[in-house]
């Protein structure tokens, strides 16, 4: 099966979160992402490792990196090198498209900056992702994904009802941010594609965020109106929140939009009096009576068992669903049925076996995306790069490795260790672990 | 209008809400000609939401429509009628894409299947846009924003312990799927240039939000643990710090940080970036170090912090290396001096609300840019010149619209 962006070739200079996640999208859809790691700045850290075990090759075994670099083709490049150097232009010469997201000023010190790139591949796309983009007061600043839900000013709505605002989620922005890269980056590939041209994008994730905003900040512009917490409320729908359920911190999501979806609602809980009350009639009162309507609601589902309960609602017409932790998501039956995730077993040698990633939000009928093969080891295609792909011969290849130009192994692989996961439980990290997961995700 | 790049695309906006419209706008923002299709009685319920130019609930006056549809030419149409059907297809024989969300088997019922799509113009590409995606049990379920931050997950892992799962305030995970679903159509018109075949997408909009949050389920999938909500140590830090959480500063919110770019920095450093040369104290001197005082490094911060007025802790943090935060108001976003430097701003002629600024360029592509050309269309306001187009005289297009088809 051929995927849309297949014949595309794609450098991947970039860490962290936002960009790895533009570049396994491209990947699914058939580009060949060529990873471009080192061996020689490497540090081992902590990690998510299968069985909490970081094996031999931790530095090749963390979830969280196998999930963001899956699909991709891995080289290392130890880039203080005049020879890494220029096998990194080589492989520009043969590619489409170049992400990177070092601190502005970064690729160029290495002579990899625009206009070094574009003198090798006079039509590259060449996209720097940076946190506030290459000009203005802000430029030099440091971006972190998990900072931007602050500074772009989505935390001014996120927190309980009466408190200050607080964290909502993982790092808010990366994703938002990494879409939106496959996005630019095609349109900047429509653009060659009609002109012959490339360019180079500055990318600012601050501007993304904000983008998502623009209702909110419209709202200042027309009516000085900053914005504030409201927890799980909604302006003017009412019920709108989570309820408790049977069970340890179990809980569902239900809200009405109106009053068709109220009266399904009041007739699932049994038609009780109190819902016929004169201050519960409209969605207006019920929205001024919510504090007591919660607290009835509630009482209701607080015997009632979560999945069960959204079923019957949802069934009845009455928006549901519920509030899922990570293993009620990855064993849902929708979400089964879906193919959300996808099986990827991995090479032999990182002793991971087989795992479920998850694939993408859509699917297109006439060129599917897929996960084309596990994230790579270390340097795994160093030969297919070096080799096959830009033609340099053996006897060089292994001076490469002689002279640390490239490696395999991790010159300073630091030491892992298991995640203390009974602390993190202690600490509310965590509810529990469960001893049957790869039996009921059947790996 | 150029026709290089995303300019030489025509796209048909049938969406409604907020993850269409936001697609279809991006673009519009980088050239495409999009044509904004609702239906003649009340269009798009998006004019129905909140907020509202001036507080005045009028349906030309919807902020959320008008960010939402600027760069767009709007027209009506009623697909309940044989002939607005007829011109329908005839919209779709000279365009490139579609974007839709009605509900599931909505448009196969009305004889408007992707296959009949196909048949009219197979390079289109048809976006759609549904709650949980078109097949599964859930693919007739309700969905809106709390539902989906309910089943990602984004809400099991979010609040303090003690409490009920708490949602982020604004709904994300719409704007989230608008972005997905701009960047899917814009691969499958790659794939269409290419090949000369178009093709159907069809998006979930819960899974747009489980695609963001997938921490959660890689921690079960690899060792069976199940995250839950913040630690105990309340304010959502992730170091078990309140300090690394959001903190009080003297005119609002920030979120200071250990951090020193891509490293943890050293307790020295950070005495000195405070002035503070008295709190110096070896405890804290690294990581590992802090996190085994974790209450008493709270307690020396968090009333200097509380002192300092937050732009300036940023930018001093910022300009020395650390990485910080601050929580921004609207305010300080419209008036912020990195975004006005560049440009972010710009000013737009609304047919009623009149000039007004709207927030602006997402990206910097330099040879295909961003611009806006127009702010979101009044309701059928460009139904003369994009039916005059499709050869439909003025006294027809009058006609059609007393027949109720437009």
């Amino acid at each position: 099966m051929s995927g849309a962006l297949e014949g595309i070739r794609v450098i991947d200079s970039t860490t962290m979160v936002a960009m790895p996640t533009a570049l396994h999208i491209m990947a699914d859809m058939g580009a060949e992402v060529i990873k471009v790691d080192s061996h020689t700045l490497f540090r081992g850290e902590g990690g998510v490792f299968p069985e909490n075990d970081p094996g031999e090759r931790h530095w090749d075994r963390d979830g969280s990196f196998n999930t963001l670099q899956r699909g991709k083709v891995g080289v290392t490049l130890n880039l203080k090198e005049d020879d890494a150097v220029n096998a990194f232009k080589d492989i520009v010469r043969v590619s489409d498209v170049i992400i990177e997201n070092n601190r502005s000023g970064t690729m160029d010190r290495l002579g990899l900056g625009y206009d070094a790139l574009r003198a090798v591949k006079p039509d590259l796309i060449y996209l720097s992702n940076t946190g506030f983009g290459y000009t203005g007061p802000w430029r030099s600043y440091a971006g972190i994904g998990r900072m931007f839900e602050l500074t772009c000013g989505l935390s001014q709505f996120a927190g309980y009802e009466g408190e200050g605002p607080r964290r909502v989620g993982i790092s808010f922005f990366d994703q938002h941010v990494g879409w939106m890269a496959v996005f630019a980056v095609l349109a900047a590939l429509h653009h060659r594609d009609t002109t012959g041209e490339g360019q180079w994008v500055d990318f600012a994730m601050y501007q993304i965020g904000v983008s998502t905003l623009g209702d909110a900040v419209m709202d200042y512009i027309s009516n000085g109106r900053s914005g504030s917490s409201m927890g799980n409320r909604h302006k003017y729908l009412s019920p709108h929140g989570v309820y408790q359920c049977k069970g340890d911190d179990r809980w569902i999501a239900i809200t009405t939009e109106n009053d068709d979806q109220w009266e399904a609602l009041v007739d699932q809980m049994g038609s009780p009096g109190w819902a016929q009350e004169e201050k519960f009639a409209d969605p207006i009162l019920r929205w001024h009576n919510q504090d007591e309507l919660d607290q009835l609601i509630g009482d209701w589902t607080k015997d009632k068992d979560q999945a069960d309960l959204a079923y019957q609602l949802q069934k009845t017409g009455v928006p549901a669903m519920a509030v899922m932790d990570g293993r009620d998501f990855a064993l849902d039956p929708h979400i089964k049925e879906r193919e959300f995730f996808e099986r990827v077993t991995h090479q032999p040698e990182t002793d991971i076996g087989t795992r479920l990633y998850f694939g993408r939000p859509w699917k297109m009928s006439k060129t599917p995306a897929y996960i084309r093969r596990p994230a790579p080891m270390l340097g795994e295609h160093n030969e297919y790069v070096f080799g096959d792909l830009l033609g340099i011969d053996q006897g060089e290849i292994a001076k490469m490795y002689e002279t640390n130009v490239i490696g395999k192994d991790p010159i300073n692989p630091g030491s892992a260790k298991p995640t203390n996961l009974t602390r993190q439980i202690e600490q509310g990290v965590g509810s529990t672990i469960d001893p049957d997961y790869r039996q009921k995700l059947g790996i | 209008m150029t026709k290089t790049g995303l300019g030489q695309f025509k796209i048909l906006d049938i969406s409604t809400g907020i993850s269409g419209p936001f697609a279809a706008r991006m673009f519009g923002d980088y050239g495409s000609e999009v044509i904004k299709i609702e239906s003649p009685q009340l269009g798009d319920p998006a004019r129905r939401l909140g907020p509202f130019h001036h507080d005045d609930p009028h349906p030309e006056k919807s902020l959320t429509y008008f960010y939402l549809n600027s760069n767009k030419k709007g027209i009506t149409l009623n697909l309940e009628t044989a002939e607005g059907r007829q011109i329908f297809k005839d919209l779709i024989k000279s365009s490139d894409g579609l974007i839709e969300s009605f509900g599931p088997g909505y448009l196969d019922s009305l004889g408007l299947s992707y296959g009949e799509i196909e048949q009219i113009n197979p390079k289109i590409v048809v976006t759609k846009i549904s709650p949980f995606g078109e097949n599964g049990p859930y693919r007739d379920f309700q969905g809106n924003d709390l539902l989906y931050q309910a089943m990602s997950g984004i809400m099991y892992s979010s609040g303090a312990y003690h409490r009920e799962p708490l949602k982020h305030g604004h709904p994300q995970t719409l704007w989230m799927a608008g972005i997905i679903a701009a960047y899917a159509a814009s691969a499958g018109l790659f794939t269409a240039q290419r090949s000369g075949q178009g093709q159907y997408i069809d998006l979930s909009t819960a899974e747009s939000a489980a695609a963001h949050h997938y921490t959660s389920p890689v921690r079960y999938i690899y060792n069976g643990f199940i995250e839950r909500r913040a630690p105990k140590n309340e304010s959502g830090s992730t170091k078990g710090v309140k300090f690394e959480g959001i903190v009080p500063a003297k005119d609002g919110y920030m979120g200071p940080t250990f951090q020193w770019g891509r490293q943890r920095g050293n307790y020295k450093d950070y005495v000195t970036l405070l002035d503070r040369p008295e709190i110096d104290d070896p405890r804290f001197a690294s990581e590992a170090d802090r996190q085994q005082h974790l209450e008493e490094l709270d307690t020396i911060l968090m009333p200097i912090l509380e002192e300092m007025p937050k732009f300036e802790y940023f930018n001093k943090a910022m300009g020395d290396g650390w990485v910080a935060a601050i929580v921004q108001t609207s305010e300080d976003l419209v008036n912020c001096p990195q975004l006005d430097e560049r440009a972010y701003f710009t000013e737009v002629e609304h047919p009623v609300i009149g000039s007004t600024k709207i927030p602006g360029e997402v990206f910097r592509l330099p040879k295909a840019p961003w611009s806006v050309r127009g702010a979101a269309p009044t309701h059928g306001q460009h139904n003369h010149e994009v039916y005059g187009e499709l050869g439909y005289s003025s006294d027809e297009v009058v006609t059609l619209r007393k027949q109720g088809t437009i």
